[in-house]
């Protein structure tokens, strides 16, 4: 009965279909006529979204530092008390599509260095005043500017201006053409608040829910909006906190204590699979961690120790025994398979080779050196376990320095030659690329500074033409796979959990739970 | 009238040691890496944004200034703000908002666990030594010392498992709104105080067991048991009445952990408590608020050590009249 | 030292030495701290694998399976890995071995060191003049109201974790508490009639400290060293709780639970092998401890039964 729960919530989930599911059933003995019942109850209640309930989600991370002012959200909890409390201008749908949200419409001139966006009338911030140009133009405005605070500005940097055409028309001046514009708006950070606010922590938003309580570090609550501009959310209310410890978290889902949480730990994947009472939702992204070394000091200089702790990864086992199957293996370049068409396949992977591996270390002559691990992301501690053991073999004696994550941003990464590294899934491949690798950009974290990368970044933003896209595209991550100090064994996939009360959670691989999108459209059976 | 010189003198040096532990604290919290613009901004800070920060939160006046600003609104009752929350904003939250449920939540747990472990323990501690080398007392050893000896977490992660996820009989964390009365209260608190319980009595139970023998040993005992003073009148009047000033010290100390180190057993459980944010705090390099925790700890302390110090006095004669 | 004792019939200036004989639970205290001791010097050599090794998969492969990548995480105990495997595929035994060393070594030098530093300056407190006692007694409720964990914290985030830096930070934590047990034991010595006797007599405070008070003290901090030895254990494997503690792949006991806790709800030994190495130690201790002071303090206790 179990398994054909799992299989019915598959079915409703899209990740199963009807043959399947038909067959799925027959293999466990249910009958022909039985198994067309289940999938006719499965389908009957992916058809109606029920109203009502109080969903309560727990987070991984959360602290004195949780925040209500979009601009400068950095983690989960943040993302989802933002969708809660505000819109974007545009949001991602299921599979990576955009659609219209405070901006009905949008459109580029044909180089794309000026962009226009008809805002949608009728909207209402929490406090009634209705939202006008004025506001998205300053929410907009705030991320501009060597000053800016913004933790999404580099996705802005092209903009120079942003210019309120009429009460509801914002135009938004380029300086370099930028075709990806849309997608990137479609970003965590770019909510839109109302102008001049001063006191974030009221969350004066447009959006589905309207912030009852926020209490940092504890809770918060929020209640549906009953003004809300469209259909809006089914559950009445929310609850979010957060659960650090992750077997606490698990625990608490399968429990009953929470209905959701992000981050179900590769230990604790099982444990919700096999529990009567929740189910694990599993989304491959392009998000990645692995191993910074800098390309401007030693040992990272030398281009042999670089290939060295390259070869060293073995990437299989990493996906296989330490993410269990929830990941993908990495090419040492940040544009993984669920970037779809833009991931360059053609490039081969670089595979496990210890007799590689030793070849190099022995060509570069290194003999020490030493890994700072911080646990930024799920993973990267065992990885570097398994990259200390391997090396081991080869006769390498790599130190971990194990660091507090706290102050690691700001302390080790970018300083110590070599240290781990978390990036997340930007919303195009070509962010992806520039974040990390833009030639003498504020985030190029392996210090390597590469000429034609800069022209291609540029260079595909303006092109049009798809294969031509594609073909720079591939271009760069080659590039990057050959040349750059970074290490990638593996992406890592968006692993959180529900309750198997909770269904609709659409499928969008940037963030957690649908990125953060389950907030408006899912729903709890009664 | 002793006493109340010596509730003088005490808070007199009470606040001198706030004095100490607020410069100790914001040195260390100082010499730390990063600060709260280095939190809020995490990886996708630049030089730039985070001197703009900086001046936005008000944290670009030197270190020895903003302790001034700090003491000197500390002494006209305010605790000031935490800024990590406030985002680009200028308004922080009230520190006295963000302490006062964490406050009460801990006093709650702190509560329960000493309403059942100091007399269970001490108790324990008496029986075991008043038949020392007995099975009874074999026993207390052994269980006492096997409990101890496992990791708070390790105690917390089995009961977790076997009472909430296996038998479902109470909820898996303890995450309380601060709504909840009787029967829903006791629930939450259940899980977090039974494990607390296990972890501070056995120490206390131990050193009861220790300084009541050790008493035991004293001359005028041997010259009550010579004189043929009743077993049960000379531990409970004597050997007792003597020991009671380790004792109190061992319970104070342990009670001062219940308000200020159950950091393990709020983050297993989702307590919303004291120690888990001065912990957070910490991490964010959130001063004030990292502060204004230290500074209830400090107090914590202190008032209860002074109790543990006015006990041993009054019940050591000795101690009472120093010659 | 605790075998020196002195009452009202013997003489102060002569304590009578008596040979401290053992229990049936103090023997096996004894021989279970033999052993630790044992494997804190053979250990690693008699281990079956490195601590650091983490094991291959094709060591698990079943005969006759077709599953190449057999997992080899919290397996079960096999001819492989006899005590299984941890969180991350490697053998727990052979990292229970390693890990003596650590965590004993660790242990044993903080709590030395807090006893050192926390006897001398209680002591000196107790029977120095009063400036001192107050000056050190302030110094020492400041460092003791601020949570152990989080001056660990701090440290550690702003100096590093070495096994250096945590062998002394953690002495000097504990030593705060030994510092105020000392004090108070010495205080109530100091105030008995035995050392006013010797004040009396014209004794010197050297000799008054060292014949009188330190013997007298030695019990109850005998118990109290048994237990500061499992905390200090204890509070180690809670830094690595919050990602401190000692550095990967060295093992030590406390952090080797924490690590596989995950472990427990499928049943893995993983976590509980540690944990029992530090349970038979803690109690092997404590039980000598017991019959340490039992030697001393019991006696008329058990004459009174």
């Amino acid at each position: 009965m179990k398994d054909i729960r799992k299989f019915q919530q598959m079915y409703r989930d899209g990740r199963m279909g009807r043959r399947d599911f038909m067959a799925a059933l027959g293999a466990l003995g249910v009958g022909t006529a039985a198994a067309a019942g289940f999938l006719t109850s499965a389908k009957a209640l992916a058809a109606t979204p029920q109203k009502g309930g109080t969903a309560r989600y727990a987070n991984n991370l959360h602290g004195p530092d949780d925040q209500m002012d979009p601009m400068v959200f950095t983690s989960g909890i943040d993302y989802t008390r933002g969708r809660a409390t505000y819109n974007g201008l545009i949001q991602m749908v299921d599979g990576m599509v955009l659609a219209p949200e405070l901006a009905e419409e949008w459109s580029a001139n044909a180089d794309a260095t000026e962009y226009t966006f008809k805002i949608r009338k009728g909207v209402e911030f929490h406090d009634g005043s209705a939202l006008t140009a004025d506001d998205v133009a300053w929410t907009m405005s705030r991320h501009i500017g060597e000053e800016s605070p913004s933790t999404a500005k580099a996705l802005l940097a092209a903009i120079t201006e942003w210019k309120v055409m009429d009460s509801h028309t914002v135009k938004a001046m380029l300086s370099s053409p930028d075709s990806d514009l849309p997608a990137k708006l479609t970003e965590k950070q770019m909510k839109i608040v109302k102008m001049g606010t001063e006191d974030f922590r009221k969350g004066n938003g447009t959006g589905p829910f309207v912030l009852e309580s926020f209490e940092p570090g504890v809770r918060s609550t929020h209640v549906r909006n009953a003004n809300y501009w469209r259909e809006g959310a089914n559950f009445d209310a929310l609850e979010i906190t957060g659960i650090t410890d992750p077997l606490a978290r698990a625990n608490a889902l399968i429990a009953g204590d929470v209905d959701l949480i992000n981050q179900v730990n590769a230990k604790s994947i099982a444990l919700v699979e096999s529990s009567e009472t929740a189910r694990v939702i599993s989304t491959p992204t392009s998000a990645y961690t692995g191993i910074c070394i800098l390309k401007n000091t030693a040992p990272g200089e030398n281009d042999d120790f670089v290939k060295a702790m390259q070869y060293i990864q073995d990437r299989d086992r990493i996906v296989r025994s330490i993410l269990k199957g929830h990941g993908t293996v990495g090419n040492d370049h940040p544009v993984g398979p669920a970037f779809g068409p833009d991931h360059c396949s053609e490039l081969p992977i670089r595979e496990f080779d210890p007799d590689k591996a030793k070849f190099h270390l022995d060509k570069s002559g290194v003999t020490a050196a030493e890994l700072f691990v911080a646990p930024v992301r799920l993973g990267i501690e065992e990885i570097s376990l398994l990259m200390q053991a391997n090396l081991k073999k080869i006769g390498f004696d790599l130190t971990i320095r194990k660091v507090p994550s706290d102050g690691y941003w700001g302390a080790v990464w970018m300083k110590e030659p070599m240290n781990v590294v978390s990036w997340n899934m930007r919303p195009t491949a070509n962010a992806q690329l520039a974040i990390q690798f833009a030639p003498h950009g504020n985030w190029n974290d392996t210090f390597w500074h590469n000429d034609r990368m800069g022209e291609l970044l540029k260079a595909q933003l303006a092109e049009t033409d798809e294969a031509k896209r594609h073909a720079m595209l591939c271009e760069m991550q080659t590039l990057v796979h050959n040349g750059s100090g970074m290490v990638i064994p593996a992406h890592v996939n968006e692993v959180d959990g529900a309750s198997n009360k909770i269904h609709g959670i659409p499928t969008v691989p940037f963030g957690a739970l649908g990125a953060y999108e389950w907030v408006e459209f899912a729903w709890m059976e009664a | 009238m002793t006493l109340l010189s010596a509730l003088l003198r005490r808070t007199a040096l009470g606040v001198a040691t706030l004095f100490v532990v607020s410069v100790l604290i914001f040195v260390g919290t100082s010499i730390l890496p990063g600060d709260v613009a280095n939190i809020i901004l995490g990886q996708m800070a630049t030089p730039e944004s985070l001197a703009a920060l900086r001046t936005k939160l008000g944290l670009d006046e030197p270190a020895h200034i903003r302790y001034l600003i700090w003491l000197s609104d500390l002494l006209s009752g305010d605790l000031g703000f935490s800024k990590a929350g406030a985002g680009t904003g200028t308004v922080g939250t009230p520190i006295s908002e963000m302490l006062m449920p964490r406050l009460i939540n801990t006093i709650r747990l702190g509560g329960a666990v000493a309403i059942v472990a100091v007399p269970f323990a001490v108790t324990i501690g008496l029986l075991a030594a008043m038949y020392p080398g007995t099975r009874l007392d074999r026993f207390v050893t052994f269980t006492t010392l096997g409990l101890i000896s496992v990791p708070e977490f390790l105690v917390a992660t089995l009961l977790v498992l076997v009472i909430a996820v296996q038998l479902g009989w109470l909820p898996a964390t303890a995450y309380i709104s601060g709504q909840e009365t009787g029967l829903k209260l006791v629930r939450a608190l259940a899980m977090p105080a039974l494990t607390l319980v296990i972890v501070a009595s056995s120490q206390i139970m131990r050193m009861t067991r220790a300084t009541v023998l050790n008493v035991m040993n004293s001359p005028y005992i041997e010259m009550a048991i010579l004189k043929g003073v009743p077993r049960r009148r000379i531990i409970l009047r004597h050997a007792l009445l003597n020991a009671i000033g380790p004792i109190a010290n061992v319970i104070a100390l342990n009670l001062a952990y219940l308000v200020s180190g159950v950091v393990v057993v709020e983050t297993i459980f989702a307590y919303p408590g004291l120690a888990k944010l001065m912990i957070d705090a910490v991490q964010t390099r959130d001063l004030p608020l990292v502060q204004a925790c230290a500074m209830i700890f400090c107090a914590t302390y202190i008032v209860l050590i002074f109790i543990a110090d006015m006990v041993s006095i009054l019940s050591n004669p000795r101690l009472r009249h120093p010659k | 030292m605790a075998e020196t004792e002195t009452s009202f019939e013997e003489l102060p200036d002569a304590p009578p030495r008596r040979r401290l004989r053992l229990s049936w639970s103090g023997k096996l205290g004894v021989v279970v701290v033999a052993f630790w001791m044992v494997i804190v010097v053979i250990g690693p050599s008699i281990s079956p694998y490195h601590e650091a090794d983490i094991l291959d998969e094709a060591l698990f492969i079943v005969p006759g399976s077709d599953n190449p990548y057999p997992e080899t995480d919290y397996q079960p105990p096999s001819a492989v890995a006899w005590l299984g495997t941890d969180y991350l595929g490697r053998d727990t035994l052979s990292r229970t071995l390693f890990g003596a060393r650590t965590t004993i070594g660790i242990s044993l030098a903080s709590t030395l060191l807090a006893y050192l530093v926390g006897v001398t300056l209680g002591i000196a407190a107790a029977v120095g003049r009063p400036v001192l006692d107050s000056s050190l007694s302030r110094l020492n409720d400041a460092i003791l109201s601020i949570p152990s964990i989080m001056l660990a914290l701090i440290i550690i985030a702003a100096i590093g974790s070495t096994i250096p830096i945590l062998i002394v930070l953690t002495g000097l934590i504990y030593a705060s508490t030994v510092f105020r047990i000392a004090r108070s034991l010495g205080l109530d010595v100091k105030v008995s009639d035995f050392v006013e006797a010797a004040k009396v007599r014209g004794e010197g405070l050297w000799w008054i400290i060292t014949r009188e008070i330190l013997p007298n003290v030695a019990m109850p901090m005998a118990t109290d060293f048994g237990l500061r030895f499992v905390y200090v254990i204890l509070f180690i494997s809670s830094l690595s709780f919050l990602g401190l503690g000692v550095q990967p792949p060295q093992s030590d006991w406390g952090s080797m639970v924490r690590e596989s806790l995950s472990g427990l709800p499928y049943g893995s030994i993983a976590p509980l092998v540690p944990a029992m190495a530090i349970a038979t130690l803690t109690i092997a201790i404590n039980l000598i401890v017991d019959d340490v002071s039992a030697h001393s303090g019991g006696r008329l206790a058990r004459r009174m039964i």
